[in-house]
C-alpha cells in the first residue's frame, strides 16, 4: 500500500519550507493542483465529452471539426460562454443571486480535499473524512434553492423548491448507506477506508479479488448509486432542472460567468459523486499495473458515464414519485442494509 | 355523464343504416325553416334563437354525437353558421345544421352547452368572421389578439387598415402574480409558453398551479395564425390551393394534408380518380402517417425522459428512411404537392423495382424498429409509472370535445375514416383500425406505435399492387379540365383521417374558378381543446406529457 | 427494473456498434432524388413568353415583363419567396423554366435572392445532373444528345 505523507507535507518538503508557512504554502499549492486537477477534468467532460457521449449513444457524430477530435471546441466554447452578456433580470435577490453559483461549484470543490487519489495524492485526512465529504457535499443544496429563491423566475422557484425536495428525500439514505461501509471498514477516516478494501477476498483462478466493498456488498453499491444519481441530479432524476417541464429550473436566469460556474459546479458535482463511490466502493485508487491516480481518475470517469448511458435511457420521474422512491424505497432499504451489514459485522467480529 | 352511454334509439335511421332526412326534419319540426342540399349531406335551415333546441334534439334522439366542424361565412345578405354533425358510430351519417343571420345583427345563439367543443369553433366563427353568439361562456377572440381590429373574413373588412394598438392595451404578463380562481389564495399563475422547451411550436397556456399541481389550464393559442383559410380562398382549385395543405400540418403529414382538399374538391367538382392514382395515393399517405407518429413518438419522449433521449433521434433516424421514399416520390420532403385533381402529378419513380425494393427495405426492418421501440419506451417500468393513469381522457369526454384520431382512439372512441367513410383504395385492402381502452398518455403512445403496423401493412398491400399493375392501366391523372369552375352555391363538407385526427375541409363554390369560403376543420385545434380536462389536479410533469401525447403542430392548429 | 435495463442495454447496443445515421455535410454531400425541387433555371430561348408560369404561381413570385409586342423583357422570380411547388414546371409547354436538385444558394440579403434572367440562367446544375433528363427519361431532357457537356441552350 503506497500510505505516504499528505501532499501539502510532501510539497512543504519540496520546498524546504518548514513549519506553519510550510503547511499553508504547501496547502495552498495542493489545492491549487487538485483544483486545477479537476477543474480540466470538467473542461473535458462539460463541452467535449458529454456531446461525444451522447452522440455515441444517439447515432450521431458530435463536435468534431475544431481541432483533432474536436478537442478544441473546449477552448471555443470557454470563450464563448465567457464573452456572453451577463444578464441580470430585474428584481433579482442580490447577494443570494450572486453567491448561488461559486457556492455550488465552491461546495463540490472542497470535497475533494479529502480523498485520497493514489501516489499520495491526497490534501487532508481527517479522521471525520467521509462526515466532511457529505456536509460540504450538501451545501449545494443551499446554493439551489438561493438559486431557485433569488432568480424572481417562477420556473427557478419550482426548480428550487423541487431541488430542496429531493435533496431531503436522498440524504438520509446515501449517509445510511455510507454508514455500512463504515461499519466494515471500522473508520471514517477516508484514508483507513481505502486501506480496508486493500485486503484479498477470494482468489479466483489465479487472480486475487480484493475485497472492495463493491463486491462485499453488491446490494449497497447498487444503492448508493442510485442515490448517487439522484444527489448529482441526473435522469432519471434531473427534476430541479427538468428542461422540457420548467425550463431550466434554477439555473434559467443565469447567463454567461454565473452560466459557467452552475454548469461546471453540475459537473465538478457528477466527479465528487464519482470519486465517493471510489472510495468507498471501488477500492479507491486500487488496481494494477497503472499508478493508482490513474485508476482512480478511470473510476470517476466510469462512474460519469454511467450518469450519462442513465441519461439517455431512463424517463425523467415525476416530483411525487421520486420523493415516494426516496422515502418509501430508498430509505427502507438503507436502513435494512445497515441493519443487515451491522448483524454480518456483529456475527463475524 | 356516464361513462357507459347508452345508444339512444336513433330517429331518422332506417334499418339498413340509411339516414332519412324527411323523418329528421319532421324531429326538428318547426325548428327546421328550410333545407338545404349540400354535397355531402343536407342541412337544415334554423333560425338563430332556436339552435340549441336543434342541437340537442339531433344529439339526443337522433345520435348526432360528433359536431365536427362550425363553419360561419358573410354572404351579401347575411352571416351564416353551419354546424357539421356526425356520429361517431358510423361518420357517414351525416346532417349540417344552418344558422342564417343578419348583416346588422349577426347574433346566433350558442352551441356549446350541447357540444363542448363549439365553444372554440364558435370563438373562432366570431374572431374571424364576426358572427356573436349568444350565450357563449368565454366569446373572445381565439387566433387573433384580443386588440384586433374588424374580422379579417368578413366581407367588408378592409386589409390595409394598420392596426394600431395603443401601449396601453399591451397586458404584462408579470403584472399579476397569482390567480385566485379556486377561492385558495396561495395558486401561482405561471405562462407555459409561448418559449417553452416543450410546447412543440408557440403555443402559450395559461397555467394556474397549486404548489405542483395544476388548477387550471388554457391554452393561448394563434401565434402561428398565417391566414392560411384566406390563401385558399385566394387560390385557384385546379393548381393554386394544393400547395398550401402541406403547411398547415407541416411535421410530415403533407400528403394526408393535400388528400382532404382533393377528397373535397373532387366530390365538389364530381371528378374522377383512376384506381392506380388511388393505390399510389394510399401507399404515400399512409407513408406521411409512419413519419408524423414516428414524430410524435420522437417528441413525446423527448417531453417524458428529458432533452438527452436517444430516443427522439432513433425516431428521426427512422422518419428519414421514410422521407428518403417520399422524396423519391414526390421530388420534396416535406412540402410534397403531390397530389393532383384528378389524381397524382407523378406516377412511380424509374426504375419501379429499385423504388419497391426500397419501400420494401424499410417495411422488413421496421418489426425490429419496433421492438426496439418497445424496449425502449413502453416497456420501461419509469416510461409507465409516468404515463399510465396520467392525462385522462374519458370517452364520454373525448366525444364532447370532438376528439378525433389518435387521441380518440387511445380514449376507446373506435372511429377511423379510413374505415368509417372510405375513400381512397383503404376498403379493398385488409387492415385494422387501433383502439386503446387506457384512455390515458400511455394508450395514446400505444394506438400510435401499433398504427405505425396497421400503415406498413397498407403500404405492403399497396406496393403489392402497384407491382402488379398492368402496364397500360398506370393512369396517374383522369382529364380534369385546366379551370375548374364547379356550380354557384355548391357546399361541401369532406373530411379524411389525416394523421391527427379528421382534417375536414369545407368549401362553398360561388361560380368562379376560386373557393368563396374555405374552412380547414384542423384536428389538432379540437384534440388540443382537450387539453383541459386532462390536466385537472395533475403536475406540470403531467400537462407537458398530455400535451406532447396530443401530438399537436400549431401550424394545424391556427392555420 | 427488467424494462428500464432493457432500454440501457438498447441505448448501449448503439453506442457500441459505432453506427452513425448523420451525414457530414458538406464533405459528404447528400444524395437528392432525381425528382428533387431546388432552385430555378431558366431559359430565355425557350421561352414563349405565354405567361403561363406567372398565373399559376400560387404565391406571386414570378414576375414577367414584355413590351407591347409581348416580347419578352424581363423574367425575375424571387427565389427567397418560393415554395418549391414546381407548378410553374408543370405548366410550362416548352420547359423553359425547371427545378434544378440545386439546394445550395445563399444570399446576404432578401434583393439577393430575387433572380433575374440571367442569375436564373447562371444557376448551376446539381452534381451535373439534367433534372429533366432523369426526372422523365424518355423526354430527353435539356441536355444535347451524345455531347455529354452539360449545357442545355
Amino acid at each position: 500500500m503506497l500510505q505516504t505523507a499528505p501532499l501539502p507535507d510532501t510539497i512543504a518538503d519540496l520546498l524546504g519550507i518548514g513549519g506553519t508557512l510550510g503547511a499553508v504554502v504547501g496547502g495552498l499549492v495542493g489545492a491549487a493542483l487538485i483544483g486545477t486537477l479537476m477543474l480540466t477534468m470538467t473542461a473535458v467532460a462539460g463541452p467535449w465529452a458529454k456531446r461525444k457521449i451522447t452522440a455515441a449513444f444517439t447515432d450521431r457524430y458530435a463536435v468534431n471539426r475544431v481541432g483533432p477530435a474536436g478537442l478544441l471546441i473546449i477552448a471555443a466554447d470557454a470563450v464563448r460562454l465567457l464573452s456572453k452578456e451577463l444578464i441580470v433580470p430585474e428584481g433579482v435577490d442580490r447577494p443570494a443571486w450572486d453567491i448561488a453559483p461559486l457556492l455550488l461549484a465552491w461546495s463540490a470543490l472542497l470535497g475533494f480535499a479529502v480523498i485520497p487519489m493514489g501516489n499520495g495524492i491526497h490534501l487532508a485526512d481527517p479522521e471525520i473524512g467521509l462526515v466532511y465529504v457529505f456536509a460540504v457535499a450538501s451545501i449545494a443544496s443551499l446554493a439551489l434553492v438561493m438559486a431557485g429563491y433569488g432568480s424572481n423566475n417562477k420556473y427557478s422557484m419550482l426548480g428550487g423548491l423541487r431541488a430542496v425536495a429531493q435533496n431531503l428525500a436522498y440524504e438520509i439514505p446515501l449517509v445510511l448507506i455510507a454508514a455500512s461501509v463504515v461499519l466494515f471498514s471500522g473508520s471514517l477516516q477516508m484514508s483507513e477506508i481505502v486501506a480496508a478494501q486493500a485486503e484479498p477476498l477470494a482468489s479466483v483462478a489465479g487472480v486475487t479479488v480484493p475485497s472492495w466493498y463493491a463486491f462485499v456488498n453488491p446490494f449497497a453499491f447498487a444503492l448508493f448509486m442510485i442515490a448517487n444519481l439522484m444527489e448529482v441530479g441526473r435522469n432519471p432524476f434531473d427534476i430541479p432542472e427538468a428542461p422540457t417541464e420548467i425550463v431550466a429550473g434554477y439555473q434559467t436566469e443565469y447567463s454567461s460567468v454565473y452560466f459557467v460556474l452552475i454548469y461546471l459546479g453540475e459537473f465538478i458535482h457528477i466527479f465528487l459523486g464519482g470519486a465517493i463511490i471510489a472510495t468507498l466502493f471501488l477500492g479507491g485508487p486500487a488496481g494494477p499495473v497503472l499508478p493508482g491516480i490513474l485508476w482512480f481518475i478511470a473510476k470517476i470517469w466510469a462512474v460519469f458515464l454511467f450518469t450519462q448511458w442513465a441519461r439517455s435511457a431512463l424517463p425523467r420521474l415525476r416530483i411525487d414519485q421520486l420523493i415516494q422512491v426516496g422515502w418509501k424505497g430508498m430509505l427502507v432499504l438503507s436502513l435494512a442494509n445497515l441493519l443487515l451489514t451491522a448483524v454480518i459485522v456483529g456475527v463475524i467480529a | 355523464m356516464s361513462l357507459e352511454e347508452p345508444r339512444p334509439t336513433d330517429v331518422g335511421e332506417t334499418a339498413d343504416g340509411e339516414l332519412d332526412y324527411d323523418a329528421l326534419e319532421a324531429l326538428l319540426g318547426e325548428t327546421a325553416i328550410d333545407r338545404e342540399e349540400h354535397v355531402n349531406a343536407p342541412a337544415f335551415v334554423v333560425r338563430p334563437d332556436e339552435v340549441q333546441e336543434a342541437l340537442e334534439a339531433l344529439r339526443e334522439q337522433a345520435g348526432f354525437d360528433y359536431l365536427s366542424c362550425v363553419t360561419a361565412q358573410e354572404y351579401a345578405d347575411r352571416y351564416e353558421s353551419i354546424y357539421h354533425l356526425k356520429k361517431y358510430d358510423d361518420p357517414t351519417q351525416e346532417v349540417g345544421v344552418v344558422v342564417p343571420t343578419p348583416t346588422d345583427e349577426p347574433v346566433s345563439q350558442t352551441g356549446e352547452p350541447v357540444y363542448r367543443t363549439a365553444d372554440w369553433h364558435e370563438r373562432e366563427a366570431y374572431d374571424l368572421v364576426g358572427v356573436e353568439y349568444e350565450g357563449h361562456p368565454d366569446l373572445r377572440r381565439i387566433l387573433l389578439p384580443e386588440t384586433w381590429q374588424g374580422h379579417p373574413l368578413g366581407r367588408d373588412y378592409d386589409p390595409e387598415k394598420p392596426q394600431v394598438v395603443p401601449f396601453r392595451e399591451h397586458a404584462n404578463p408579470l403584472e399579476e402574480d397569482a390567480r385566485v380562481e379556486t377561492g385558495e389564495a396561495d395558486t401561482m399563475f405561471i405562462n407555459v409558453g409561448p418559449h417553452h422547451p416543450a410546447t412543440h411550436g408557440v403555443l402559450h397556456v395559461k397555467t394556474v398551479l397549486d404548489g405542483e399541481q395544476i388548477v387550471d389550464v388554457e391554452p393561448d393559442i394563434g401565434y402561428l395564425h398565417r391566414c392560411e383559410e384566406q390563401m385558399c380562398q385566394q387560390g385557384t382549385y385546379r393548381h393554386q390551393i394544393m400547395p398550401y395543405p402541406d403547411r398547415w400540418d407541416y411535421v410530415s403529414a403533407g400528403i394526408l394534408n393535400e388528400w382532404a382538399y382533393a377528397r373535397a374538391a373532387e366530390d365538389m367538382a364530381d371528378i374522377d380518380v383512376p384506381d392506380y392514382a388511388q393505390v399510389i395515393r394510399t401507399m404515400s399517405a399512409e407513408l406521411c402517417r409512419i413519419a408524423s407518429h414516428m414524430l410524435a413518438l420522437g417528441t413525446f419522449c423527448l417531453d417524458v425522459f428529458g432533452d438527452f433521449t436517444a430516443t427522439f433521434q432513433y425516431a428521426f433516424r427512422d422518419r428519414e428512411v421514410v422521407q428518403n421514399i417520399l422524396e423519391d416520390l414526390t421530388g420534396q420532403r416535406l412540402m410534397f404537392n403531390y397530389l393532383r385533381l384528378g389524381g397524382v402529378a407523378w406516377g412511380l419513380p424509374e426504375p419501379r423495382e429499385e423504388f419497391f425494393e426500397k419501400t420494401r427495405d424499410f417495411l422488413d426492418d421496421l418489426p425490429e424498429k419496433m421492438k426496439e421501440y418497445h424496449n425502449l419506451v413502453t416497456s420501461n417500468e419509469i416510461f409507465q409509472v409516468r404515463c399510465v393513469d396520467t392525462g385522462e381522457l374519458p370517452p364520454a369526454v373525448a366525444k364532447q370535445y370532438g376528439a378525433t384520431g389518435p387521441v380518440a382512439r387511445g380514449s376507446g372512441v373506435d372511429i377511423d375514416l379510413r374505415r368509417d367513410d372510405p375513400y381512397g383504395y383503404y376498403d379493398e385492402l385488409d387492415w385494422d383500425v387501433v383502439t386503446e381502452d387506457g384512455c390515458d398518455n400511455y394508450s395514446r403512445v400505444l394506438v400510435r406505435l401499433r398504427e405505425v403496423e396497421e400503415s406498413a401493412k397498407i403500404i405492403e398491400q399497396c406496393v403489392d399492387l402497384l407491382a402488379e399493375w398492368p402496364e397500360e392501366e398506370r393512369t396517374i391523372q383522369s382529364n380534369v379540365p385546366r379551370t375548374l369552375k364547379p356550380d354557384p352555391d355548391t357546399e361541401i363538407y369532406r373530411g379524411v383521417e389525416a394523421a391527427k385526427g379528421e382534417l375536414g375541409i369545407y368549401m362553398r363554390s360561388d361560380g368562379t374558378d376560386k373557393p368563396a369560403r374555405f374552412k380547414i376543420r384542423s384536428p389538432c385545434f379540437c384534440n388540443l381543446h382537450t387539453l383541459r380536462e386532462m390536466t385537472q389536479g395533475e403536475y406540470i410533469p403531467d400537462l407537458i406529457a398530455s400535451l406532447g401525447s396530443l401530438d399537436i403542430v400549431l401550424g394545424e392548429v391556427d392555420r | 427494473m427488467i424494462g428500464m435495463l432493457k432500454s440501457m442495454a438498447t441505448t448501449m447496443k448503439h453506442a457500441l456498434d459505432g453506427e452513425k445515421f448523420t451525414v457530414q455535410y458538406p464533405e459528404e454531400t447528400p444524395e437528392v432524388s432525381p425528382r428533387f425541387r431546388g432552385v430555378h433555371k431558366f431559359s430565355q430561348e425557350r421561352c414563349i413568353w405565354c405567361r403561363q408560369c406567372e398565373d399559376v404561381c400560387p404565391n406571386d413570385t414570378i414576375q414577367i415583363v414584355t413590351d407591347d409586342k409581348r416580347n419578352g423583357e424581363e423574367y425575375n422570380l424571387h427565389i427567397g419567396q418560393c415554395i418549391y411547388c414546381r407548378l410553374c414546371e408543370e405548366v410550362c409547354p416548352v420547359d423553359a423554366i425547371l427545378l434544378t436538385q440545386n439546394f445550395e444558394f445563399t444570399g446576404d440579403t432578401k434583393d439577393d435572392l430575387a433572380y433575374d434572367m440571367e442569375e436564373l440562367k447562371n444557376v448551376p446544375w446539381y452534381k451535373d445532373i439534367d433534372p429533366l433528363a432523369s426526372r422523365e427519361p424518355d423526354r430527353g431532357g435539356w441536355i444535347g444528345e451524345g455531347e455529354g457537356e452539360v449545357d442545355y441552350q
